[in-house]
């Protein structure tokens, strides 16, 4: 609203600029060949200037005073210029108007096609101290980003921001902010099992041994504590002891309440790794690391063990081309990637993927925002 | 704010089609009324474009990232003045700048243009409002600045790193009052060719302005070429590259035009060449504005461009240039011609310098258009560099600053050549001198470089000459001589100053090209190394946190005999995690009139890193000579008989009339 | 020598001088500019030995080798044909796999291109409009 009547303002004053003129009196100015002989006899009073200074030899002035003088001659015989009308001719008039009128009317046109009148200014330090129920997350998370970076010691903060990151993906932020909660609130169990999940995470999946160990600490302050034991059931199983993470993912099954979300996943582990067993032979090769592979890999020192995942995941990359409408494969493969360092590769794989999938798709959307939570955005 | 700047920016357009239009249409129908549209409407145009730079610039502070530009080059964490300085870093805020300052001019000529004859006035501002209204247009259709971005997002791109520099703050705003400066005298040429006359005013208009235009334009090449020097870790001062060469051919034509426009303020002679001249000047820079904008030239400057802009600023040139040339073309048969005058003479030897300087504007835009010929006519790809600028370039310029010396003391009309060698044979001892002393003293000079060293001893020192000859030297007693100092019109002092800054500048140049020392190695933290007898001690790299960058400091500690620190010297890497650049951090350390500079390369396998060092001897006066010709230009133009129309206060009382009806 | 006369000598000078930068200009031209070339065009183009050249394409990754101090060698490729390059001094900031670069120098004896200046850009989305140009006519770059 203040921008309409601002805009109206200024118009009013360029068209006002255009008509004062148009209306005033008419000055009539001397002709032409007058300012000239103004120059010359300021070029005259210059030399004398000079010459009495004696910055002129005398002669040299007489000289240019006798040209001076010529030039006078000349200008005072030129002709004059043609007598000004002191009236409005019709084309004069005319073109007045149109000159009054092209100011508003153009301006307007214009802008109604090239303006945005709807988007207000956004001033960066406004948006984040807005009302938090209108903004985005991105906004929020940038929000305390910044509180943040100012009150490093806010543990807090750090305390809430850290399962955000973990929930958009952004697991090495998460690993942050969770040292930072503990660090400065203390350790709880949810912190600690928040930590460990994000340490796994970024780790892509693997659950490393600075992750077993939180969720150990988790498990010492919260014997019950859900995530920890699920997780420390999925290191049992990619050490190889499968059968101990079948049995810790039954006891943990039957001890959960009625009606906890972790029921689901694990029902799902547990039916997995049991199929898994049983379909030791009958393996597909591109699924995934199999439970042989796993235990090789398990037995690995870390050089070898990130050459074996590499070559699984040249694998999956391999399988990815022969059968590209693969929505969670494109997604793994990306993350595996990053994992792995190669955000050169992970950006490639996004495009294939993007390609294959198509990019306006709800399967290409959904790959598209994991990659950038893994920080892998669309390249241009 | 934002949408107020862009719609500020719109009616600035309209304004800027009715100020091309209704002034112009007055001064051909004689209609008082329409000419005196051209003030308001120039002023007020001015005021809008003004708001619109304002409203950018706010958006720039506050990092409003709902503005696509802003959030294309700025970012949050960068620091306050680089956020301010941004606003002009990038294309559309140059562009905006660019009109910001041609407004600006315009409205000058419009304020103080009052005993300015009304017709003149009218066309002038016309033609300004022409200009204006071409790029304005070009703004708002192919480059705008306001343009939105829904939803914002929450942090922008950042500025391209090497651009977040004191440097940039200060280069482009100066170059450009330097190339639009020279807008006010194209459009009074142009406005002379409208009326078919030139007036005695017209001299007096077009020096100063020429004179301001040059001043900045002179700054604006020498703080680039410095910016190029310690911003992009090379070491050199000047590339012939064709961003720079788009920048100095405006230069050339534009001292042309300063010295021509003397001539035809004092002699009423040359008008018609410098009404020419002043047409090609402005051409020049829009030809630099086309270069520079376009991409169509492989630069070291060149940064990403967009072809359709190419096009429409190729069409604005053409419509400029061609439009004026066949005005010209057409009417300057008509012009009276001026006085008339000896070869051997002030003029003669102005004439000359002419001659000179627009025959070496033409070689450096031969050499810089030629690739483009012979791409478009051959399908070969070429490039030509410093050494075919060294060669013609140079050959003519040699000979133009060995004469410069003489300009200033011959007379007006009819000059004596002998008397006026007579007199600089003093500075000439005194170069010659200079020059055996340095084949003599100073181990490894060539010949060619003690020819150097006494070109440029010999025009300090001839201009010199010229200023203690005018106090009368042996002729009068010392306090006639003082009186007579304090006498001389401040142009005087103003040649005499310029001549020497660029006789200093030539010193800096051949004591670094003839002079300078390098080594390339590689270091380990601890290791010393001596370079023209400065040792080197390098301390190791050390890691920094900044604001926006993280850099790996590389310290330097430069010893004197007995092992012990004198200086510091740090040259860094700095690496921009917003843009995923890095950038090199010269280390500079100055003594006296000479630099030590040190370059970081990468690291090497083995802990070492690789080191680049140049000991630049005389490197300070390169840019100090163009610090003095700014001076100069700036005395000259507080001279009170170039203040146009400034009223004498010692007026003889037939002038006293004269000044009155003049204001 | 009347005035008709000086005025005609005065111009005779001027033609002589403006013929004489043209001439210089002329021949500066054709001695001093220097061909740009892809490491494809190579076989085709006839290089007198020692004559400099731009040579440009991209940085080929896997190819730089650091040698002794502060030597670099690394292959410039236009994806059909590459060329090792060998160059001491310091590499610009965005020398990097796959970039587009500019080198200038001359060929050794032994097919190695010796460069004496390396290009890479101001900004890190530009690429050098040679390059651009002979990589879009081979096909292997496309603008964004």
């Amino acid at each position: 609203m203040v921008f309409w009547f601002v805009a109206a303002l200024l118009t009013f004053g360029a068209s006002v600029a255009v008509l004062l003129p148009l209306t005033g009196s008419s000055r009539r100015d001397s002709a032409g060949n007058q300012h000239d002989l103004a120059v010359y006899r300021d070029q005259l009073a210059e030399l004398d200037r000079d010459a009495a200074r004696g910055l002129i030899q005398p002669a040299d002035a007489e000289q240019a005073r006798a040209e001076i003088a010529r030039r006078i001659i000349r200008a005072d015989s030129s002709e004059e210029m043609p007598a000004e009308k002191a009236g409005w001719s019709a084309a004069g008039r005319v073109l007045g108007g149109v000159a009054v009128l092209v100011v508003p009317l153009m301006s307007w046109g214009l802008y109604a096609a090239l303006g945005s009148p709807d988007i207000p200014s956004q001033p960066l330090e406004a948006r984040l101290t807005q009302n938090p129920a209108d903004s985005s997350v991105d906004e929020l998370i940038a929000r305390a980003e910044g509180h943040l970076a100012a009150n490093p010691q806010d543990g807090r903060g750090w305390d809430v921001l850290a399962p955000i990151y973990l929930r958009l993906g952004r697991f090495d932020q998460a690993v942050t902010a969770y040292k930072n909660a503990i660090r400065l609130e203390g350790a709880s169990a949810a912190r600690e099992a928040g930590l460990g999940e994000a340490l796994t995470n970024a780790g892509g999946g693997i659950v490393s041994s600075g992750a077993q160990q939180a969720f150990e600490r988790a498990l010492v302050l919260e014997p019950a504590q859900p995530k920890a034991r699920f997780f420390l059931a999925v290191a049992l199983l990619q050490d190889g002891k499968s059968a101990e993470a079948i049995k810790a993912w039954e006891t943990m099954g039957a001890e959960l309440p009625e009606g906890s979300p972790w029921r689901e996943p694990v029902a799902q582990a547990l039916a997995e790794a049991q199929s898994r067993i049983a379909a030791t032979e009958a393996k597909e090769p591109a699924a995934g690391p199999t439970q042989a592979e796993m235990d090789a890999a398990a037995s690995m020192s870390s050089g070898d063990r990130k050459a074996m995942i590499e070559t699984m995941v040249a694998g999956l990359d391999q399988k990815l081309r022969e059968n590209p409408q693969d929505t969670d494969g494109w997604m793994r493969l990306v993350r595996s990637y990053v994992v792995l360092g190669k955000t050169q590769e992970a950006r490639s794989a996004l495009g294939r993927g993007l390609e294959a999938l198509g990019a306006a798709t709800e399967n290409g959307r959904k790959l598209t925002e994991f990659s950038a939570g893994l920080g892998i955005p669309v390249s241009e | 704010m934002v949408e107020t700047g862009h719609f500020a920016l719109i009616l600035a357009f309209s304004l800027a089609l009715v100020q091309s239009v209704v002034p112009l249409f007055g001064a051909r129908t004689g209609n008082e009324r329409l000419m005196a549209v051209g003030g308001p409407v120039t002023v007020t145009g001015f005021a809008l474009t003004a708001l619109a730079f304002a409203a950018l610039t706010m958006a720039y502070v506050q990092s409003d990232f709902s503005v696509l530009n802003v959030w294309e080059n700025s970012h949050s964490l960068k620091p306050m003045l680089f956020k301010i300085t941004g606003t002009w870093g990038n294309h559309e805020g140059s562009m905006l700048l660019w009109v910001l300052i041609l407004t600006f001019f315009g409205a000058l000529v419009a304020v103080f243009g009052g005993n300015l004859p009304a017709t003149l006035r009218a066309n002038v501002l016309a033609v300004q409002g022409w200009i204006g209204a071409a790029f304005l247009l070009f703004i708002l259709t192919t480059s705008n600045p306001f343009t939105r971005l829904a939803p914002a997002p929450i942090e922008g791109r950042d500025l391209n790193p090497i651009l977040q520099d004191i440097g940039l703050a200060v280069h482009p705003p100066l170059l450009y009052l330097g190339y639009v400066g020279f807008s006010v005298c194209f459009s009074f040429a142009v406005a002379a060719l409208i009326e078919g006359r030139i007036d005695a005013a017209w001299a007096r208009w077009v020096r100063p302005w020429t004179l301001a235009a040059w001043v900045f334009l002179t700054g604006g090449i020498a703080m680039g070429s410095y910016w190029a020097y310690y911003e992009l870790g090379w070491g050199g001062f000047w590339f012939w590259d064709p961003v720079e060469n788009a920048s100095f051919m405006p230069w050339l034509a534009g001292t042309a035009l300063l010295h021509s426009a003397i001539v035809m303020e004092k002699r009423s002679a040359l008008k018609i060449w410098t009404l020419l001249l002043a047409i090609l000047t402005f051409s020049f820079s829009l030809l630099g504005t086309f270069l520079v904008r376009s991409g169509v030239l492989t630069s070291v400057h060149a940064f990403a461009t967009d072809p359709s802009r190419g096009v429409f600023i190729l069409g604005i040139l053409m419509l400029f240039i061609g439009g004026s040339l066949a005005l010209f073309a057409l009417r300057a048969g008509n012009l009276a011609a001026g006085g008339i005058f000896q070869p051997i003479s002030r003029e003669g030897a102005l004439v000359l310098n002419n001659l000179f300087l627009t025959t070496a504007a033409a070689t450096v835009l031969i050499g810089t258009l030629y690739p483009l010929v012979i791409e478009a006519l051959s399908g070969d790809k070429i490039s030509v560099g410093a050494p075919f600028f060294n060669l013609t370039f140079g050959s003519l310029m040699v000979p133009l600053l060995a004469l410069v010396p003489f300009g200033p003391l011959l007379a007006w009309k009819r000059g004596d050549i002998h008397a006026a060698a007579q007199r600089l044979m003093a500075a000439f001892a005194v170069a010659l001198l200079a020059v055996l002393s340095t084949l003599l003293f100073i181990d490894g000079a060539t010949v060619l470089a003690a020819l150097g060293i006494g070109l440029g001893v010999w025009m300090i020192l001839g201009a010199l000459t010229d200023i203690v000859l005018k106090s009368g030297l042996g002729a009068a007693s010392g306090k006639v001589m003082l009186s007579r100092l304090r006498g001389l019109p401040r142009s005087v002092y103003g040649t005499a100053l310029a001549h020497m800054g660029l006789g200093l500048s030539v010193l800096g140049i051949v004591g670094v090209v003839s002079f300078e020392t390098e080594n390339i190695l590689t270091m380990r933290p601890g290791q010393t190394v001596e370079l023209s007898g400065h040792t080197l001690r390098f301390d190791g790299l050390h890691p920094v946190q900044g604001p926006n960058f993280t850099e790996d400091q590389g310290r330097f500690e430069l010893l004197d005999d007995d092992q012990k620190v004198i200086a510091e010297i740090v040259s860094s890497k700095r690496f921009y995690p917003a843009r995923q650049m890095p950038t090199t951090e010269a280390g500079i350390k100055t003594m006296g009139l000479s630099q030590l500079y040190v370059s970081l390369g990468d690291e090497t396998a083995d802990g070492g890193v690789v080191v680049r060092l140049w000991w630049k001897p005389l490197v300070i006066l390169i840019w100090f000579g163009g610090l003095v010709m700014m001076a100069a230009g700036a005395i000259s133009l507080s001279d009170r008989r170039l203040r146009v129309g400034a009223p004498s206060r010692r007026a003889k009382p037939l002038a006293g009339k004269v000044s009155q009806s003049q204001s | 020598m009347t005035r008709k006369q000086k005025r005609l000598s005065v111009i005779a000078a001027g033609a002589v001088f403006l013929a004489t930068a043209t001439g210089l200009t002329f021949y500066a031209l054709g001695q001093k500019a220097s061909y740009f070339y892809m490491p494809a065009d190579l076989q085709a183009a006839t290089l007198q030995p020692g004559q400099r050249i731009r040579l440009g394409g991209l940085v080929e990754p896997g190819t730089i080798v650091r040698g002794q101090g502060t030597e670099v060698s690394f292959g410039v490729t236009d994806h059909e044909k590459s060329v090792k390059v060998t160059y001491t001094g310091i590499l610009p900031d965005l020398f990097r796999e796959d970039q587009g670069v500019i080198t200038e120098g001359t060929f050794g004896s032994d097919g190695v291109f010796v460069a004496d200046s390396v290009l890479a850009k101001h900004d890190e989305t530009y690429m050098p409009k040679e390059v651009a140009d002979g990589l879009k006519a081979k096909g292997v770059w496309q603008e964004n």
